[in-house]
């Protein structure tokens, strides 16, 4: 019996190192956020957002700062992402509905123009979809998970990070409260 | 990816279909199972429904309380579409709930009962993870691995496949240690055993996991506990048996 009890023990033992183990392994690396030059500046509710320039799948230079004075939602998201999929027909209906109130900014992961326009022709999406090859957009905002959303005030001052799929009556909710409050 | 199945005019979400699939799936299972364990199979196919009810209401409900002010101008939203918004913790919750709430004023016996759970939950994490990889939101990070699945032109981990290769062996357990059963509960355990560490190990290959602020993946973190929890109780169950055989002896 006792024996028994010894290789149960050890059974569990070995099972809790090799676990532990295989999680210290599959730990993955937090965000470094790289906004440190500027302290009113940080992808965090609270702090403005980090201001960026970068051109649109149409062509047209866009900077966010040019925003102000409307709430504005980014959507940070990849054509190969599938919840990014699930979510963009949402952000299409919210641009409609919140058109000349608030604006809806899709900001692309790392991908080159092609891949950005095809997939917004083939979602059929109308609101600028924002190109950032290089993803330094979305280091400045410390994007670790897709799809990301940032709920911006008219201030350009965030309000709110929400990673993972949106809820299409959350989304709408929110710029309602933001244009409410401004 | 098949997110959507086309019916001539009418859009389906696939996912959708494979959940009301894998609840049906599920209920025929647990049915079967407790015939073969002589259980009332009728208090136990009810218990299982009800769970499923109670997780499937509790997760969306709890959702609209968190977000009410989405939903206080628009109380059609509330069951229209269900496409997203469930609180997958509150589901859990209202599902054991529901459960241990039926099983006591049934008077089941509750470590036989979950015996004849165990391939109703096996069937039931296949199913959503099917749906998964058809048309949820789970991804697996970058490899060159010859089984790599093609998502939207990158080559990635099949996760959702791991995952449902992990649920037929839980399942296949359940029906190697039937005849072999020597203590009510046991059936339970090893499916359990079985599942939370093969997520444990698969849940590293999952691109966007739950992270904790430093990084670790919540779900392992999950998996682990289960699997010391189970297989501490497999092992305790086993030994009270010989102690039991010993003492009659």
């Amino acid at each position: 019996m006792l024996k028994m009890r010894f290789g149960w023990t050890i059974l569990l033992l070995i099972l809790g190192l090799l676990g532990g183990a295989w999680i210290f392994i599959s730990q993955e690396s937090t965000p470094q956020f790289g906004v440190a030059d500027n302290l009113t500046e940080a992808p965090i509710a609270g702090y403005f957002a980090p201001d960026f320039t970068s051109s649109t799948t149409q062509g047209e230079e866009l900077t966010l700062s040019d925003y102000r004075g409307q709430p504005t939602v980014l959507n940070f998201w990849t054509s190969w992402c599938p919840p990014c999929r699930i979510e963009a027909p949402y952000f299409q209906a919210a641009s409609l509905k919140f058109n000349g109130q608030a604006a809806i900014i899709g900001v692309d992961q790392g991908e080159p123009l092609s891949a950005v326009a095809d997939f917004g022709a083939l979602m059929g999406l109308s609101y600028p979809l924002v190109l950032d090859e290089d993803s330094s957009i979305n280091r400045k905002y410390g994007v670790v998970a897709l799809p990301t959303t940032v709920f911006i005030d008219a201030d350009g001052v965030i309000r709110e990070v929400y990673t993972g799929i949106i809820n299409q009556a959350v989304l709408e909710d929110r710029v309602d409260r933001l244009l409410k409050e401004g | 990816m098949q997110p959507t199945i086309s019916l001539g005019p009418l859009v389906l979400p696939t996912s959708g279909i494979i959940y009301i699939f894998g609840a049906w799936l599920a209920l025929s299972v647990v049915e079967r199972a407790a015939k073969r364990l002589d259980l009332n199979a009728e208090a136990t196919y009810s218990l299982a429904a009800v769970s499923i009810a109670a997780g499937f209401i509790g997760a969306r409900a709890i959702f609209v309380v968190l977000q009410w002010p989405a939903y206080r101008n628009n109380l059609l939203g509330i069951i229209w579409p269900l496409n997203s918004g469930f609180e997958l913790w509150a589901g859990l919750l209202f599902a054991i709930l529901a459960g241990i709430f039926y099983g006591r004023a049934k008077q089941l016996p509750a470590a036989a009962t979950l015996d004849a759970l165990a391939p109703g939950f096996s069937s039931l994490f296949i199913v959503i993870s099917l749906a998964d990889f058809f048309g949820g939101p789970g991804y697996g990070v970058e490899t060159g691995m010859p089984w790599a699945i093609d998502v939207f032109g990158i080559r990635r981990h099949p996760v959702q496949i791991y995952e449902i290769i992990i649920g037929i062996a839980a399942l296949a357990s359940w029906f190697a240690f039937l005849k072999r059963r020597s203590f009510d509960g046991q059936l339970f355990l090893i499916s359990l055993a079985i599942y939370s560490g093969g997520r444990l190990f698969v849940d590293a290959y999952r691109a966007n996991a739950w992270l904790t602020p430093s990084g670790f993946h919540i779900l392992q973190l999950i998996s682990i506990s289960i699997l010391l929890i189970s297989v501490f109780l497999l092992g305790r169950g086993l030994i009270d048996r010989e102690d039991a055989v010993k003492s009659e002896v």
